[in-house]
């Protein structure tokens, strides 16, 4: 192995102290050659293969961007319409509120004001029953004490038809009237 | 060069040999693989186009254009004016496809044994001096293209050349910057020759080391080979666009860099 190394190191020295481009392979000639067929494949590929490519690359970076905008767009509008949603909700659920809170006060005056109806009614109707009442006993007082006398009149008359004045009678009378009334 | 290693002749050519001429062209094994490759990447970007015109898209497809996005990202991150980058992108990413097919041909099974006229027929363009060489100066030619065209001729020549009685240490960092000028485009075309080089003869030895049992062993040093067959496509062609970035980009007046020269920008980089 040393010995192929120091081999090597000879080789190359002799060749680099002879002619260095030459031993490393330059040639003027081959090197204009690769350097103009290069220059060719860079003009081919920049004129017919990159534009294309670089077209579709654009245009997907510009899609992106679009789209990135159009997203950003339509959170922006989300967030709108939540926040008016928000609003909207916040406004139904006062709105609510009030209507509810109405609908009670309402109801409770309604409640309040039938009941008191219902009680000035109660007592009103109660009160002429109470009237009617007073008025059909009043009745059925008079009516009784003029049964009663005519019956009291009837029974002192046939009891004591013969020894009774009309002194006496209208004295009977009374205290039975008062002991009827009693 | 031929050399052996281990009683086993392995040929060790640092030169690209020649096949065959046509008329008083010689024709190298370098430079058939080359057509090869350059056939190969044809037919692969003719299919990646024809599809994409027609609006239709296979997993291969998606591959080819998620790996050229990928390099027009990087164009455009490197080099801010998006004008130019698109003008400079054609010769990259040409530098970057052709490189790495170049270099993938290099894994090609049976390189060194298929010959004609007793030197192997194939060997990969990439590790032929010539063609990193010439590549590398159109590399060079086009970055002082478009360093003459963002400066114009004086200030692009300001660069390198600047009077040491006024700024002597500016002239010095000038001569610096054009012997750099010349050093990086020589260490970007040796850079990509050694690599691939390298990478062939490592296959060799370890096929001939590892005899029968580089059979599983060759298969990973190949996959890593392509591994190694990226990256260096990829220094090539980022290196191409930094290089270009680094030289259109505005220094504004080499004489004085302080922000009191600058109140406006020095304001802005606060």
């Amino acid at each position: 192995m040393l010995q192929n190394l120091t081999y090597l190191a000879e080789t190359a020295h002799a060749e680099a102290s002879s002619d260095l481009f030459s031993s490393l392979g330059i040639n003027w000639q081959m090197l204009l050659f690769q350097g103009i067929a290069f220059i060719v494949l860079v003009v081919l590929l920049g004129k017919f293969v990159f534009p294309t490519l670089m077209k579709a690359v654009d245009e997907r970076q510009a899609k992106i961007e679009e789209a990135g905008k159009a997203a950003a767009k339509a959170e922006k509008k989300a967030e709108e319409a939540e926040a008016k949603i928000e609003d909207v909700l916040k406004k139904a659920r006062t709105e609510a509120a009030d209507i509810v809170t109405t609908a009670k006060n309402e109801a409770t005056q309604m409640i309040e004001k039938a009941e008191s109806q219902a009680k000035t009614r109660s007592d009103r109707i109660v009160a002429e029953a109470h009237e009617e009442v007073q008025k059909d006993v009043l009745a059925a007082r008079k009516t009784l004490e003029k049964d009663t006398i005519s019956l009291v009149k009837k029974a002192a008359g046939l009891a004591v038809a013969s020894v009774a004045d009309d002194k006496l009678d209208a004295a009977v009378i009374k205290k039975s009237v008062e002991g009827a009334q009693r | 060069m031929i050399t052996t290693v281990a009683s086993t002749e392995i040929p060790v050519h640092l030169a690209s040999q020649k096949l065959f001429s046509i008329g008083d062209f010689g024709v190298t094994n370098s430079l058939l693989t080359g057509a090869i490759s350059l056939l190969l990447l044809l037919a692969v970007f003719g299919y990646v186009v024809s599809m994409v015109k027609h609006g239709r898209y296979n997993r291969f497809v998606g591959l080819v254009q998620w790996a050229f996005e990928g390099m027009l990202s990087q164009i455009d991150s490197v080099i801010p004016d998006k004008k130019l980058a698109r003008k400079v992108a054609p010769l990259a990413l040409t530098i970057f496809f052709y490189m790495l097919f170049s270099y993938w041909m290099s894994v090609l099974p049976g390189l060194e044994s298929i010959t004609i006229n007793g030197a192997s027929a194939l060997r990969s363009i990439a590790a032929d001096l010539n063609f990193t060489f010439a590549v590398a100066i159109i590399v060079m030619v086009m970055v002082q293209f478009y360093a003459f065209r963002a400066h114009g001729a004086i200030g692009n020549a300001k660069r390198y050349l600047r009077n040491p009685f006024k700024d002597f240490v500016g002239a010095f960092e000038g001569i610096l910057e054009l012997i750099g000028e010349f050093s990086r485009y020589a260490a970007l075309s040796l850079r990509m020759f050694g690599n691939c080089f390298a990478g062939e003869i490592l296959l060799l030895i370890i096929a001939v080391l590892t005899s029968y049992l580089s059979v599983a062993l060759l298969p990973a040093f190949m996959a890593f080979e392509l591994f190694i067959g990226f990256i260096q496509a990829y220094v090539f062609f980022i290196l191409t666009v930094i290089f270009t970035g680094l030289a259109v980009e505005s220094h504004g007046s080499h004489d004085d860099h302080s922000p009191a020269a600058h109140p406006k920008k020095a304001t802005q980089h606060e």
